[in-house]
């Protein structure tokens, strides 16, 4: 773990010791699922299950937490529970236990489909409490406290750093050293665009081909991250996607399979436990215009739903806040 | 419990070595630890083997010499059945020295007498039903254990043409080139055996390079999974063996001189392909004999050139120990292939 202690974001502002009525604003983004996800053995021989996500820049949680006197969060949407527990949460690591707030949370993630809204919102929390108190969480702190108020979160608050992710403890497995390489996704939904409640799915039960597959996926990803690779990355995404293909299976996975192969693209990568399918293309390669939009049309085409290019977070610095 | 683990992943790590711009070794100091620790360690999780347990295991090398290590490390108590043919005094001494039992039959066919000791297993099995035995021949944990070479090899080359291995419980080629292949469905998977071993259709007999190649046909080797298969004569081997340690300082033994040959004969032929080769053991055991001039100059034939390049056949027959084939084995079952070879004939 090298991350800095402080975040990338800094606080809105600086105000002397009463907090009372002091706000801060955190921003979280979606993902388009995972590049790769499966259990992964840690250093001492251990299995986890574990994640790297593939995190998307245009669609974002804002999170807004007022403190106030007293204990307690009140949050709107009051259907934003998991959100309201992440502040709690929040105020308990920060040692603030004797107050509270009042949390609204905007997002214009869709959810269901595995774009990760509830992440999302939990995680923009989490920083927006931090920032209200004038402090920096680092991802690793915030993955944690995600996991604790959602029981499985993602990678998500690491940004555009690529991680393996035990998404069920909150723990980094592996951390690839950098950010993924240059992609673009072009994305759509299966299965007529039918939601996924992602808590309700048990946890897939993998043989032991699988799981001594998983080890070289993993291998493959650090290997694409290191050299950044798009079309080894797409390569690894497609196995990954292959084997959950037998865990939950998405109809019409073999059509996107072909498309992807008809455009020689790098590779296909869906939400592990959500609907969602992307076609990965490599951003630097010539013709990228004309290859996206073919494959969009070939999607389209095939019946795929909500076809979208899907621009990548991967570097350029932090989200706007 | 778990002392251990580390030091043992450590040990059975192989270094990568450049042989040529696009072929990467991976040269093991001991590579049956690999499958050996896997076993026992699914063998431990499940509860198959219990503490103090007596494994047992038919081995004419290195595999014994892996379980024979882990089984000290962790207290268990080992019987290893070979043939006296195949296993010279000091190697058994050393097994010994960890604690072995080492029953080694008699061999007097030379073609290392399998069926004496699985037999004689099989009466130890009768008598001890509690005893584990790690079947290297058949269990998937032989080849399961390989996914964590895939896993070495991309990282070090990431994408991979064509793996080159030699075969002889099919564990090591057909384990890595099965998780390869999920990812790269081109992958070319060449098979290296030698002349007389039955595993792709040869008549058995004497085989003089150890180490590969088999009597019998163990069932983690899956020939629908090889593209190619080459019979590498001893002679080819010893060279080959030679070479690699002049020329890269590598101290292998003869199998692993016999992938290098193959493995850097299709660098030459395929150069836009990347080469991953498998090379399973070092030279120590064989200072007296393949490193020996002494040793080397009283083989029938050893001042003979040895084939430095295949010869590509279409009938699957035993040459001389100087000779190098290759066949286009096509992804195909065993039965298929020798079908056609009786009806051609």
């Amino acid at each position: 773990m090298t991350r800095p202690e402080s975040s990338p974001h800094p606080p809105a502002s600086s105000t002397n010791a009463l907090r009372v009525n002091r706000s801060g604003a955190g921003r979280a983004g979606a993902h388009h699922g995972e590049l790769i996800q499966g259990v992964f053995q840690d250093q001492r021989g251990r299995l986890h299950r574990g994640l790297v996500t593939l995190p998307l820049s245009h669609m974002s949680s804002l999170a807004i937490f007022r403190i106030t006197d007293g204990q307690g969060v009140k949050v709107m949407p009051p259907e934003k529970t998991k959100a309201a527990k992440a502040a709690s949460l929040t105020l308990r690591h920060l040692n603030e236990h004797n107050r509270g707030g009042l949390l609204t949370v905007e997002s214009t993630i869709p959810v269901g489909h595995g774009y990760g809204s509830s992440t999302a919102d939990v995680v923009a929390t989490i920083r927006a409490v931090a920032y209200a108190f004038e402090m920096g969480l680092r991802p690793s702190v915030i993955s944690r406290l995600a996991v604790e108020a959602e029981q499985a979160s993602d990678a998500i608050a690491f940004e555009d750093q690529a991680v393996l992710f035990a998404q069920r403890e909150g723990l980094v497995i592996e951390h690839f050293g950098d950010a993924l390489p240059p992609i673009r996704v072009i994305g759509f939904k299966a299965n007529d665009g039918q939601l996924v409640d992602t808590l309700a799915l048990p946890p897939a039960r993998y043989s032991s081909e699988e799981i001594q597959t998983f080890s070289m996926l993993r291998g493959l990803a650090a290997r694409s991250i290191r050299f950044q690779d798009p079309r080894l990355l797409g390569q690894a995404a497609t196995l990954s996607a292959k084997i959950s293909q037998r865990h939950l299976a998405k109809a019409q996975f073999a059509t996107a399979l072909a498309i992807a192969d008809q455009f020689d693209a790098c590779g296909v990568q869906v939400a592990h436990s959500g609907s969602l399918i992307g076609i990965i293309l490599d951003a630097s390669a010539v013709r990228i215009a004309d290859a996206s939009r073919n494959i969009a049309e070939a999607a389209t085409a095939a019946g795929f739903k909500d076809v979208v290019v899907q621009p990548i977070y991967s570097g350029g610095g932090a989200v706007e806040i | 419990m778990r002392f251990d683990a580390d030091y043992f992943e450590a040990l059975e790590t192989p270094r990568m070595a450049r042989l040529a711009e696009n072929v990467v070794a991976a040269a093991f100091p001991l590579m049956k630890l690999m499958p050996a620790r896997f076993i026992l360690d699914r063998a431990e999780a499940s509860g198959e083997i219990k503490r103090n347990a007596h494994i047992v295991e038919t081995t004419s090398g290195t595999f014994g010499m892996a379980v024979a290590l882990l089984a000290a490390a962790r207290g268990y108590r080992l019987t290893l059945v070979t043939a006296s043919s195949l296993m010279d005094p000091k190697y058994q001494a050393r097994l010994q020295r960890l604690g072995a039992e080492v029953i080694a039959l008699d061999d007097p066919r030379g073609d290392g007498n399998q069926t004496g000791r699985l037999d004689n297993l099989g009466s130890i099995l009768h008598r001890e039903p509690e005893a584990f035995w790690t079947r290297q021949y058949d269990s998937d944990g032989n080849w399961l254990a390989y996914a964590r070479l895939a896993d070495l090899f991309v990282r070090a080359m990431g994408q991979i043409d064509c793996l080159v291995g030699c075969i002889g419980t099919g564990g090591s080629l057909c384990g890595t080139g099965t998780f390869l292949r999920r990812v790269f469905p081109h992958l070319r998977i060449i098979g290296v055996d030698t002349h007389r071993s039955i595993l792709f259709g040869q008549p058995l007999g004497k085989r003089v390079l150890r180490g590969l190649g088999n009597s019998v046909l163990p069932r983690n080797v899956r020939h629908e999974l090889i593209d190619e298969i080459h019979w590498v004569g001893a002679y080819p081997a010893f060279h080959a063996a030679h070479r690699l340690f002049r020329q890269h300082g590598i101290f292998m033994g003869p199998t692993s001189g016999a992938a290098a040959l193959v493995g850097q004969w299709v660098s030459k032929t395929s150069p836009d392909a990347r080469i991953a080769v498998i090379m399973p053991d070092e030279g120590h055991r064989h200072a007296d004999t393949v490193y020996s001039d002494i040793w080397l100059s009283t083989l029938p034939g050893w001042r003979t050139p040895a084939s430095t390049t295949p010869t590509k056949i279409s009938r699957i027959e035993p040459r001389s120990e100087t000779a190098w084939t290759r066949f286009e084995w096509r992804r195909r079952r065993l039965e298929d292939v020798m079908r056609l070879q009786s009806t051609e004939g």
